[in-house]
Parts: C-alpha cells; structure tokens; sequence
C-alpha cells in the first residue's frame, strides 16, 4: 500500500513537472507588480553588456515545426543588431554594433518553449521575467500570447507580439502589450475588400461564405470577425456568410469537417487553421473533389513555406493575408538581405508570421535603445509613441495605435500559383493576376 | 449568428436526395478511419492482453514506422507499399530491444514503475525524433496511391485509405490465427492467462514476452507505413492516434484482438456521423462519451471477459 502511494506521487510528480516545464519550479510571485519591477530603473543612460530579452515560441509540440523557424527569424534580427552591416543602413540598429545608446551593449534573446500550451506560456513569461529581461516577444498561437502577456502586464514588462492575429489581445486594455501583425479584424475587412476586387475587375460572382476553422482563440476569433462583417458592412454589400465548420485542436482526419463544408456549397471558404490541419485540408479538399471559388487564410499555416513544399501543385491557387512574398525581394533590397541570412538558417524563404516576429524583436530592441533605459516604463512610452522604420515591409513602417495594435497595414493578399507566393492584392503592389475562380481539381495539371 | 443551412441540417429535417449521399459519404469515411484505428490499436491490445503492461511509446513506434516509410521514400524513391516488410521487421526489432532494455527490468517492480517506463521512452523517442529530423511535417504525395480515388456514385473513397483498411482486416486476422493456431500463440495465451503456471508447463516466458512486444510492434510498424501514404509525419503524430487507439482497446475489451477491430471501427463512425450531425467541434467528445457509457454497461469492454 506504501509502496503504491509513493508510486502515485511519483506520477502525479512527473507529470505536473512536465506539464509545468523545468522553470516553474522557479515560481514567480503572483502579485504584483511594485517590488517586481524591471531590475534597471535607471534614469541616466544605462550601460550594461548585454540586454535580455526573452522569447516564447512553441519549440515541441504540434506547433514546433513553425515554432522552430519564428526562433530562427528571431535570431537574424539578433544578429543584425549585434553585429555591423552598412549595407543594412536603413534598417534600424543594423549599421552599428549592439544598441548605441546603451553603450553598444549586445542584444541576447533568451528562448523559453511553451508547447502550445497556454499555462506553460504564462509561466515561461513568469520565469523569464524574474530572470530580469527588459520585455518579451512571442508567442505565434494567439491562445499562449494572451496568458502570457497577461503575465507580462502584472510584471509591467513590455510584450511585442509579432504574428498572433486574435483581434481579441488588443482589445482587453493592456498597457504594456502591442501587436505588429494584422489582426484579424482587419484581415477579415481586407478579404472581404479582396472579394468585391474579384467580383468587380474578374467577374468571379462570389456572394456565400464559409468559415472553416480551428477550436481556439485564434479560430473562434476569427469566425466572430467575419460575422461582425456580415453584420455591420458586406452582408449589405451582398455576401452572405452560410455556415461555419470548426474542428479539434489536435484533429486527426477531416473527413467529417470536408463534407460539411462541400454540403454549404459557398463561393469562398475563409480558413483559419495552422500547417497540419491546412494541409489535411487541401488533401481532403483534392480527394473529394470540392473546389469553391476561393479559399482565403488568414495568418497561419498557409503562410508556412512548407505549405507549398508538402502539397507540390495541390497547393497552387490558395490565398491569403501575408506581410511577405519572395516575388518582391527585387524590389526590396534590405528584405532581400534579411531573406538570405534567414535561408542560411532554415533553408527556406521567410513567410509573413516569421517576418512579423522578426520585426517584433527589432521593435523592442530600438525602443530599448531610445528610451536608453531597461525599465518598462520607459521602454513603453517610446513603442507607443514612435514611428518605427521598417524597410523590410512593402508598406515600411510601424506604428501603434493607443490599443497597441498596429496601425499601419504590414500585410496583403497574397496567391500561390506554380508554387509560389504572388502579391495579388492591392492592385499597387501586385506581383501577378490572381486567379479565380480556382479551377476544378481534374481541369489542373 | 444563424445561418441560412442551420435550418437544413439533417438533425432537425428529413433528408433531402443529395444529403442521403452526404450521409452514406459520411459513413464510408467513418469506417474507412476506423479501420485505421483499429490498424493501431491492434498491437496495442496485444501487449495489454498478455502482459498487463501500458506501452505508452506505442504511438511513438507509429511515428518512428512513418519516418521510416518516409526516409526509405525519400532517400530510396521506396514506395511505403514496398518499404512496408521494412518498417514492420524495424518496429518488431525496436519492439523487442524495448522489452529486453527496459521492460524486462521491470516487469515484476511493484505498481507503475513498467508504465512509467513506457511513459519516458516516448518523451525520448519523440524529441529525438524532433532533434534528428527538425519538427518540420512531411508528406508523401507521390506514393502508388497517393492521390488515387475510388468513385461509387457519388461517393469517393480513397486508395490509400482502401489499402489501409484491408490491411487492417488482413492483419487483424493474421494475428488472431497467430495466437489460435501456433504453438507459439498458444504460449502467449498461456502466459496471458497465467504467467507462473504458463512457467510451470516449461514454457520461456520471458521469450514470450519478448515475442509478444516484438509482434506489437510490428503490427504498428506495418500501420505506419501504410500510414504514411496519406497521413503528416512529423514528431507528435503518433501521439494523436494512440490516444484513440487506448480507446478503442479499452472499449472492445483488453487484450482482445478482434475487439480493438470494432472498438476501432465503433469510433470511426461515432466521430464521422457524430460530428457531422452534432457539429465537428464535439466529436472527439462524442468518442469519449460513448466510451464512458460502454465502460459504464460493460468494464471489461464490449468483447472483454
């Protein structure tokens, strides 16, 4: 009996030791918020070595083939600012080694792995944060970002979110949290816009929309967002929204989800889904011969190169919002540069979520250096009231809104045709036409 | 919001002409998926049955079979068809290296202790599998039956899904003759029965034990590779599976074969017609709620004794 007892508490041990992760044994004090302040509250210029930062990505788990790649986008950005690149000159903190206001101290990113899950991510913040780093970038599901940047406000750290779309982070009156991405919010109006664009210069006759998407923060978010639209703007502008399809996290088929989304029949499926499900998807989609005129995604695994590199041609025809296309790097030469070193890395071209959590980091890293203090505070003062130079996007800036949402639309419409990423909309900075309606299964090559 | 389909969702009206083939669609993917369910917890049920043991790394063996259709594709322009006696021979040798490493070591230590061996085998094997091939998915798309569909009216049915499923039927029977018919099966069913009198009667059943490890794996090798035509592969995609496949062996009875068949079979339809008519975000809850009830109405499973 003794020995069973002591045998439960070993599993109960193992298992909250690895549902916690290795770092919550150093837990964080749950209150707040004054004796926990940042360590430096320097008001004269700060001259450390080294300043921390931390970064939550999903580094095992489900997520952790995208998780791998936003680290590595992290790390070019880590690089260029650490080390001297004049070719770079617009890009800020690029030419001159580390951060100059702070006596070129170097810029260390300390990488914590959430797993997907939320209560890992909010006790990696935790720990990050008493490790004492100046603020915090992260965490691609939206679902992590929120618990995580929750944290984050208790401690008064700074948390630059790069690519997490859920409209929802923004709007829950956050002092210390801002979002580069497009949320989607906005991605939902400019699908919409890319719609009539399509009805109105090709005729495709597109009015009923579906949305297939995945039971999460990020999911719910975005089918809450399309209704929102129906409601308040396009349904009077002739789009009807039939029906919706969400599906498990952790799916293991989508046989079921295919059907129902063949049987509402719409003209255009938006998708909300990461790498795995989009991909099942596609399959299913090709082996059920189902074809609508569109299939727009929002910020998520379509973006993922790997999309086009597991489906070949399957994958041609597909659209969605991006913050990058490989088609423009000609002409864009500090994207170009920032491509190269991030292809050394991983072996592929950058795609929008990697590009948004590395400008995530460039953020944080020159407010740091602005404000030339570690103290949140003033780290957050310079991020809301600056206008960042960010050459690498086709729209070059970065601005936040008083919600911390960024003002300054990064991303467009992207197509993949021949395996490709074509910008396709807006019209202005269009690589390619897009096609539509996507052509039947059996009428491809 | 309501939408104009809620309306005409085959729960609340009769079936209309098209939404009877949406339904038998319905159907003939559900029992296609089950019979993949059933593919995995096949050798799952086996190790249960006779050594009382929990292998948790099971659907870690399925993800080492699907990297291995995957690399012998890869590397060897292999089909995973072809690569299939490899990955079963691979999954039967890693099968019997677990029992002899590790379970044998202890199998007679009190409690838990084998389970949570099991449990720390599969946190290895699926971060080295993430440390050596990156956690990047992978897929097959140009295997012999990749892409390939089975047209009947207007019901489409896959071929690699077809080749699963008479593979599972194939394997199921194949080890249910195994254990009947040889000499060796009937000493597993010995040892399952009665581990120390099975001693007495002079048979080795520590080579049983090993064997019957071996065997589970090998079933589960052979599902990966079949697996591998028409699932992702990536280092958590085994997990997914077995979690259905514990399922699946506690619902149709531990340690019976032809139970994990239909238990496996009993959860393709419930999560395909399930979903479909209730709503796809419950049908893994659809799964589990049918599993409490078989539970509550029979503990030993629907095929346990």
């Amino acid at each position: 009996m003794k020995s069973k007892l002591v045998l439960l508490l070993a599993v109960v041990f193992l298992t909250t030791s690895l549902l916690m992760g290795c770092g919550a044994q150093q837990q964080a004090p749950t209150e707040t918020t004054e004796e926990t302040e940042a360590p430096e509250e320097a008001e004269e210029p700060t001259t450390v070595e080294t300043v921390r930062i931390g970064a939550i990505l999903p580094l095992t788990g489900g997520a952790a083939a995208t998780g791998v790649k936003l680290r590595a986008a992290m790390e070019v950005a880590q690089d260029i600012i650490n080390g001297e690149y004049p070719e770079l000159a617009k890009v800020p903190l690029a030419k001159e080694v580390g951060l100059p206001n702070l006596g070129n101290a170097k810029l260390e990113i300390i990488f914590a792995d959430h797993q997907g899950n939320p209560e890992m991510a909010k006790s990696e913040a935790e720990r990050l944060i008493e490790q004492g780093v100046a603020g915090l970038v992260g965490a691609y599901q939206s679902s992590c970002t929120k618990p995580a940047s929750q944290a984050a406000e208790q401690y008064g750290v700074p948390f630059v979110a790069g690519s997490s779309s859920s409209a929802a982070l923004t709007e829950r009156g956050l002092n210390y949290f801002v979002r580069v991405a497009p949320n989607d919010d906005i991605e939902t109006a400019m699908f919409f816009d890319y719609l009539i664009y399509l009805n109105d210069k090709y005729n495709a006759d597109i009015k009923t929309v579906a949305v297939a998407y995945i039971d999460n923060e990020f999911g719910v978010h975005a089918k809450e967002m399309v209704e929102k639209w129906v409601k308040e703007k396009y349904g009077a502008l002739g789009f009807e929204l039939v029906g919706v399809v969400p599906y498990a996290v952790d799916v293991t088929n989508v046989d079921t989800e295919v059907q129902q989304i063949k049987s509402l029949n719409a003209d255009a499926v938006f998708h909300a889904s990461y790498i795995a499900d989009i991909t099942m998807f596609v399959n299913k989609y090709k082996e059920f011969k189902v074809a609508p005129k569109a299939v727009l995604n929002y910020c998520g695994g379509f973006q993922d190169t790997q999309f086009v590199v597991n489906l070949g041609s399957d994958s041609d025809y597909f659209a969605g919002g991006a913050a990058f296309s490989a088609e423009k790097l000609g002409d864009m030469p500090e994207l170009a540069k920032i491509n190269e070193f991030y292809k050394a890395k991983t072996g592929a071209d950058l795609d929008g979520p990697a590009l948004e959590e590395f400008s995530s980091v460039l953020v944080l890293a020159e407010a740091i250096n602005i404000a030339k203090s570690l103290d949140g505070d003033a780290i957050i003062e310079v991020i809301k009231n600056t206008k960042f130079d960010a050459p690498y996007y086709a729209t070059g800036a970065i601005k936040f809104d008083a919600k911390g949402q960024n003002e300054i639309l990064a991303s467009y419409m992207v197509q993949t045709q021949n395996g490709k990423y074509q910008a396709v909309y807006p019209e202005e900075i269009a690589t390619a036409e897009p096609v539509v309606p996507i052509p039947d299964w059996d009428k491809r090559n | 919001m309501k939408y104009r389909r809620a309306e005409d969702s085959p729960l609340f009206t009769k079936l209309k002409g098209e939404e009877h083939m949406i339904i038998a669609q319905i159907i003939a993917n559900g029992i296609l998926m089950g019979f993949i369910y059933a593919l995995v917890s096949v050798g799952l049920t086996l190790i249960w049955g006779v050594m009382d043991i929990i292998n948790f790394a099971h659907g870690e063996f399925l993800m080492i079979s699907m990297y291995t259709a995957f690399w012998m594709f890869s590397l060897f322009a292999m089909d995973p068809l072809i690569a299939l006696p490899i990955c079963t021979i691979l999954i039967f040798v890693i099968g019997v290296l677990t029992y002899l490493g590790i379970i044998r070591r202890v199998i007679n230590a009190p409690g838990l202790t084998a389970l949570l061996a099991t449990f720390g085998l599969s946190m290895f094997l699926k971060n080295l599998a993430q440390f050596l091939w990156t956690p990047n998915f992978r897929y097959i798309n140009n295997s012999m039956v990749s892409g390939k569909t089975i047209e009947l009216g207007s019901i489409v049915i896959g071929v690699p899904q077809v080749v699963a499923a008479v593979a599972s039927i194939i394997l199921t029977v194949a080890v249910m003759l195994f254990i009947d018919r040889t000499r060796t099966g009937k000493a597993i069913q010995a040892t399952a029965l009665n581990k120390n009198t099975a001693l007495l009667m002079g048979i080795n059943t520590k080579k049983i034990y090993a064997i019957t490890f071996g065997l589970s794996g090998a079933c589960v090798g052979a599902a990966g590779a079949l697996m591998a035509t028409f699932f992702p592969i990536y280092p958590a995609s085994g997990a997914l599976y077995s979690v259905l496949a514990f399922v699946s062996v506690a619902m149709g009875g531990f340690g019976n074969i032809k139970g994990a068949l239909f238990g496996g079979l009993i959860i393709g339809l419930a999560e395909a017609l399930g979903g479909y008519m209730l709503g796809t975000q419950f049908k893994y809850a659809i799964v589990f709620l049918i599993y409490l009830i078989v539970i509550q109405v029979r503990p030993k499973g629907l095929f346990g004794w």
